[in-house]
C-alpha cells in the first residue's frame, strides 16, 4: 500500500500557540517531512509609529512590543539612545536597571518552564512553576506600580528610587528563589519522565545554532558562549563579570536539545539571583537621573545628532536596537530586532524529520514571542478607546498605595 | 586580535573602497572602567560582498541587524551590522558597515550562501524597502500579507512608500488630537 502524506495546518489560531503563526507540517505517518513557518500576523509596524513620536513616548512604545518581558526592549532603547546621545546614566540607576532587567528573567524563565511542560502535558508542574512565579510578580509591582509594562526605565537613569522597604522586599524574593531553584532542580532536571521526553528532542548542534543565527539560551544550550551581559557588558553588568551559562559547563557536553535549554534556564535564573544580589549590596548613592528634567532632556535630543546600536541580553536572547537621532525630539530611524526573530528560524531545520508529538515541544522550546517578532503595540479598552497615560499612571499609583501598605502590614 | 589588527584587515582587503571609518569607544562600569569598541565603516556599494567576506575571514560572526534608512532621496543608506569575537569576555567586537544604495538599481548580493540565518532579515529588508537580493532562493513576504500590492513599501518615503494607505499610524498623537479624529 502506498505512503500518504497527510497535511497538518497550525495556526495562526490555535490553542496550544498563545499568538498568531502557522507552522504547516506534511506527514509520512509520524514523521514530518515538509514543514512551512509564516509569521507576520500581528505586524503593527511599530518602528513606524515610533518615528513619529519623540524619543521619551518611543521609549514607551517600546516597552509595549514585547507582551511578557516588557523591559527588554526598553532596555535596548535606553543603552542605545545613552550611546548616540552621549548621556550616561548615575551609577544608581545603572545598578537600579540591571535588578529589574534579572527579576524579569527570573519572571520569564520560571513562565517558560511552566508553558513546556504544559505543551508536554505536564499540567500539574505548570500549576506549580506559575504560583512559584507569582512571588516576583508581586515583587516587580511594588517595585515599579505595575505587573507588566512598568514605565520605570529613562534616558540617562531610572523613574523610581529603591527604597528600604523595597530592598527588603528583594532580599526576602532571593531567598525564597534560592530554593524555588533547588526544588526545580530537583522536580524537573532529576525527574525520569521530563528527561526522556526531552532529551535528543529539538536538538540543535552547534554548527547549525551559528548559521542559523540563534541567540539567547537557544545558543547557549547549543554550546556557544554567547551573552550580550559577558560579550559587551554594559551598566551594572560591566562591574560583575557575569559569564555565559552553557551545558558543558554544568554537566560537560552540549547536547543542544530541549532538556539542556531547559538546564540552562534554570542555572540562569540562579545567576540572576547572584547579580540582583550584588547590585542589592552595592548599590551606589546618589541621584537616579541624569537629566531630570524631561524638556531639558528633548532639547538636548534635538541639539544633538548620532547613530547607535545598542543591545540587551532579554531572558530569550538579545535584542538589537538601532537608533539614529537628527535634529527632531525622537528617532528618525528605529529598527528592532528581537531574539525571536532569529530563534524562529531554527524551527523548520528542527522539524523535518521529527515526529508530529514533538511538534509542540520543538515549537515551545525556543519561548517564541510573536509579539517580539512582529512588534504590537497600542492598548484599547472593550470600548475601543485607547487607554490614556492619566488614566493608567492614576490606576498605577492606587496599586503600588495598595501593594506598600500590605508590605508595611 | 584588537580592533587595529581588525580595521587593517579591511583596509587591505577593501583598498579605496573603504571610504571611511571610524573606531567608537565606549567606557563602561562603575567600579572598574573598562573598554568596548566598535568599528563604524563607510564603503563603498560595489565591494559590499568583499567587505562581507573579510568579516567572515576574521571569525564566523553573529549578524546583529539589516536596516536600510529612506529620506526621500535618490538612495537608501544601507547598515549591517555584525559581532565578531563573541563568547569572550569583553572580547566582541561590533562591525558596522555603511554604503548608499541608488534607488535606480536596488540590488545586492545575499549573503545567505554564508549565512543561512540572514535569510529573515533579507526577507524582511526586501518587502519593507523594495532592495532585491541577487541568491535569495526563498522571496516570500515575511511580515506582509501575500496579496499585499506590487511596488509599495512600508519604510519608503518616496512616492513608493504608503502614505494613502494608512490611516493614523503615520500621524503624530499630536496631529490626531488637532484635528479631532480620535484615538489612533
Amino acid at each position: 500500500m502506498p505512503k500518504t502524506a497527510y497535511y497538518i495546518p497550525i495556526g495562526p489560531i490555535h490553542p496550544a500557540l498563545k499568538e498568531p503563526i502557522r507552522v504547516e507540517a506534511e506527514v509520512e505517518g509520524e514523521k514530518i517531512v515538509r514543514v512551512d513557518v509564516k509569521r507576520g500576523f500581528a505586524h503593527r509596524g511599530i518602528e513606524y509609529m515610533g518615528m513619529k513620536r519623540n524619543a521619551i513616548q518611543t521609549l514607551y512604545l517600546s516597552e509595549r512590543i514585547c507582551g511578557i518581558c516588557s523591559i527588554s526592549h526598553p532596555y535596548a532603547f535606553v543603552v542605545t539612545a545613552e550611546k548616540a546621545l552621549g548621556i550616561e546614566a548615575p551609577p544608581r540607576a545603572q545598578y537600579i536597571r540591571p535588578i529589574i532587567a534579572e527579576l524579569e528573567r527570573i519572571h520569564s524563565h520560571i513562565l517558560w518552564l511552566g508553558v513546556i511542560a504544559h505543551e508536554m502535558g505536564f499540567d500539574s508542574l505548570l500549576f506549580w512553576t506559575w504560583k512559584g512565579r507569582e512571588k516576583v510578580l508581586d515583587l516587580l509591582e511594588l517595585l515599579t506600580g505595575n505587573r507588566i509594562n512598568y514605565s520605570v526605565y529613562m534616558i540617562g537613569g531610572v523613574r523610581r528610587d529603591l527604597k528600604e522597604s523595597h530592598i527588603k522586599a528583594i532580599k526576602d524574593a532571593i531567598t525564597y528563589y534560592w530554593k524555588f531553584t533547588e526544588q526545580m532542580k530537583e522536580i524537573i532536571l532529576s525527574d525520569p519522565v521530563y528527561k526522556a521526553r526531552t532529551r535528543g528532542v529539538a536538538q540543535l548542534s552547534k554548527e547549525m545554532a551559528l548559521k542559523l543565527n540563534v541567540v539567547g539560551p537557544v545558543a547557549r544550550a547549543a554550546g556557544i558562549r554567547m551573552d550580550i551581559r559577558q560579550d559587551m557588558p554594559y551598566d551594572a553588568y560591566a562591574d560583575i563579570d557575569v559569564r555565559a551559562v552553557v551545558p558543558q559547563d554544568i554537566v560537560g557536553e552540549a547536547k543542544g536539545d530541549a532538556y539542556d535549554i531547559t538546564m540552562v534556564r534554570i542555572y540562569e535564573i540562579e545567576q540572576s539571583l547572584d547579580i540582583i544580589e550584588y547590585c542589592v549590596d552595592n548599590l551606589p548613592e546618589g541621584k537616579i537621573l541624569a537629566i531630570p528634567n524631561y524638556p531639558a532632556l528633548l532639547a538636548k535630543i534635538r541639539r544633538t545628532k548620532g547613530e547607535a546600536i545598542g543591545a540587551h541580553e532579554a531572558p530569550r536572547g538579545e535584542v538589537v536596537h538601532y537608533l539614529k537621532f537628527d535634529g527632531r525630539d525622537g528617532p528618525s530611524v528605529w529598527k528592532v530586532i528581537a531574539p525571536s526573530y532569529n530563534n524562529i528560524n531554527s524551527w523548520a531545520p528542527l522539524l523535518l524529520g521529527a515526529e508530529v508529538a514533538d511538534i509542540p515541544i520543538v515549537v515551545a522550546y525556543i519561548d517564541p514571542c510573536m509579539c517580539c517578532n512582529d512588534r504590537v503595540a497600542l492598548l484599547k479598552t472593550p470600548e475601543g478607546k485607547v487607554l490614556g497615560y492619566e488614566y493608567i499612571h492614576k490606576k498605577a499609583v492606587e496599586k503600588t498605595k495598595k501593594i506598600e501598605k500590605e508590605v508595611r502590614g | 586580535m584588537n580592533i587595529e589588527e581588525v580595521i587593517e584587515k579591511l583596509k587591505k582587503s577593501l583598498g579605496d573602497a573603504l571610504l571611511n571609518y571610524e573606531i567608537r569607544e565606549y567606557e563602561m562600569g562603575i567600579r572598574r572602567k573598562r573598554k568596548l569598541y566598535e568599528v563604524w565603516a563607510e564603503i563603498d556599494r560595489s565591494a559590499f560582498r568583499k567587505a562581507v567576506e573579510t568579516i567572515f575571514s576574521l571569525d564566523y560572526p553573529h549578524l546583529h541587524l539589516i536596516s536600510g534608512e529612506d529620506n526621500g532621496g535618490d538612495s537608501i543608506k544601507m547598515i549591517y551590522s555584525f559581532g565578531v569575537f563573541y563568547s569572550n569576555p569583553w572580547g566582541e567586537i561590533s562591525i558596522t558597515l555603511k554604503f548608499d544604495l541608488p534607488k535606480d538599481s536596488l540590488i545586492l548580493p545575499t549573503i545567505t550562501d554564508l549565512m543561512p540565518g540572514a535569510e529573515t532579515n533579507e526577507r524582511e529588508i526586501r518587502e519593507m524597502l523594495g532592495i532585491e537580493f541577487e541568491g535569495l532562493k526563498n522571496k516570500r513576504h515575511l511580515f506582509l500579507p501575500d496579496d499585499w500590492p506590487e511596488g509599495k513599501y512600508p519604510w519608503r518615503r518616496d512616492e513608493y512608500g504608503v502614505e494613502d494607505m494608512i490611516k493614523h499610524t503615520h500621524k503624530s498623537v499630536r496631529e490626531i488630537r488637532k484635528k479631532g479624529e480620535g484615538n489612533a
